[in-house]
């Protein structure tokens, strides 16, 4: 099972990126090997963003993370 | 720089950095002579751009431009692509057909991946190159030819050479006015003027207006490698008109493996900056530049162990040491010896 401090992490990495456009990325909870993430701000409401930043993110946490499985965003 | 807009066909952007202004002139005074021309040049890097762009600038501007890409044909089918055929010449050959030498008369043939014309069907390239005729398949009547001759490889033709692959005598007469365009991630300067370039293109087809891009999506786009070239870039700007919805470019608009892609180490990517990953081992990183640095020296070096210890100043035993604990072995010639970035990243 995978911690949530080491899903901050790579949360924690993606995140400067998304503040520079006024957005941000919110860890929800951590529920076996997968994590469910919330977008604020700028592009929360995009569906463009929600398709690209999913896929980045849960690419992004596969690599960092050993057994990592799902990404939902909420 | 844009090219000049002739006949309100040409308008190419080609790009703001040193090296692109340099081919820039030098297609111009290409494009007065008939010598054939080889462009070297990753995929995506525009080859065939500067190909018309020479067409269009040169006095055989009103004659026509006759692309073939060799990748595209089976080895028997290039021959008949190139060359035509007579009526009869083989089952299905019901009538005569001209081949793009003959169509481009007058104009520019523009032989794209060169290097996948097989060898038997270099020699009657050669013979047309040279003897600016060509035959039918299925006649022996020669055909007069007037076209200029443009090509273009991905690969280094002197190794092909080397290897067996490419004709000696077609390379030399092909290599007359060599053209080299560097890969994007070389001239990143290009980024910000050929971006605009796309995105204009595509919403003016669109009937969208130009959107604006946020400093991050430009810092992204400046960071990440391109190893598909302006290419990549170009369909990466598709992708943004298409699902930016708000008037402002921001990352969610732009492609994953553009954002995030970059991610991984030695890439350049946009997220090395925004901090560390949880941890990471000094001597492991170290031992990583190490190697690099050391593979750079022996390609450099074309693997000569005491030049490339002179190159970074250690001595010959001291080399052999590194060599052994960094695990490398085998030969290190091959490669761009100008690619020390790789050996510097991180």
């Amino acid at each position: 099972m995978i911690s949530r401090e080491s899903v901050e992490a790579v949360l924690d990495r993606v995140r400067p990126l998304l503040q520079a456009d006024g957005g941000d990325i919110e860890l929800v909870g951590v529920s076996g090997n997968s994590a469910r993430v919330r977008l604020l701000g700028m592009c929360s409401s995009c569906p463009s963003a929600h398709m690209t930043l999913s896929m980045g993110v849960e690419t992004a946490l596969r690599d960092e993370i050993q057994d990592f499985e799902e990404l939902q965003v909420v | 720089m844009r090219a000049p807009t002739l006949l309100g066909r040409v308008d190419v952007v080609v790009g703001e950095s040193p090296r692109m202004r340099a081919i820039f002139d030098v297609v111009h005074v290409m494009s007065r002579s008939d010598s054939s021309v080889i462009i070297t040049g990753e995929s995506g890097t525009g080859k065939e751009v500067i190909a018309r762009l020479l067409h269009q600038l040169g006095p055989r501007r009103h004659q026509p431009f006759v692309p073939v890409s060799c990748a595209l044909f089976s080895d028997t089918l290039i021959e008949t692509e190139l060359f035509g055929h007579e009526r009869g010449a083989f089952t299905g050959a019901v009538k005569d057909k001209p081949g793009r030498f003959e169509l481009a008369e007058g104009g520019t043939l523009f032989l794209d991946d060169i290097d996948d014309v097989p060898l038997s069907m270099q020699v009657k390239l050669l013979r047309a190159l040279q003897n600016r005729e060509v035959e039918r398949v299925g006649s022996t009547r020669p055909i007069a030819v007037n076209v200029r001759i443009i090509a273009a490889t991905k690969r280094d033709l002197k190794q092909l050479v080397a290897e067996g692959k490419l004709r000696e005598d077609l390379f030399y007469r092909l290599n007359v006015l060599p053209i080299v365009v560097p890969p994007l991630r070389d001239r990143r300067e290009d980024i910000p003027v050929l971006t605009r370039h796309f995105l204009e293109c595509f919403a003016r087809d669109r009937g969208f207006p130009v959107p604006e891009l946020s400093p991050a999506v430009v810092e992204a786009l400046a960071r990440y490698r391109w190893p598909g070239n302006v290419r990549e870039l170009e369909n990466a700007c598709e992708r943004m008109i298409q699902t930016c919805t708000c008037g402002t470019v921001r990352v969610g608009c732009v492609a994953a493996g553009v954002l995030f892609g970059a991610s991984r180490p030695g890439s350049g990517g946009a997220m090395i900056s925004s901090g560390l990953p949880a941890g990471i081992s000094l001597d492991e990183r170290l031992m990583q530049v190490e190697s690099n640095l050391i593979r750079w020296a022996l390609r450099v070096a074309e693997g000569n162990k005491s030049r490339a210890a002179a190159l970074l100043n250690i001595k010959r035993s001291t080399l052999g040491d590194r060599i052994a604990r960094c695990g490398l072995s085998g030969d290190h010639r091959g490669g761009d010896p100008r690619s020390v970035s790789d050996a510097c990243v991180e």
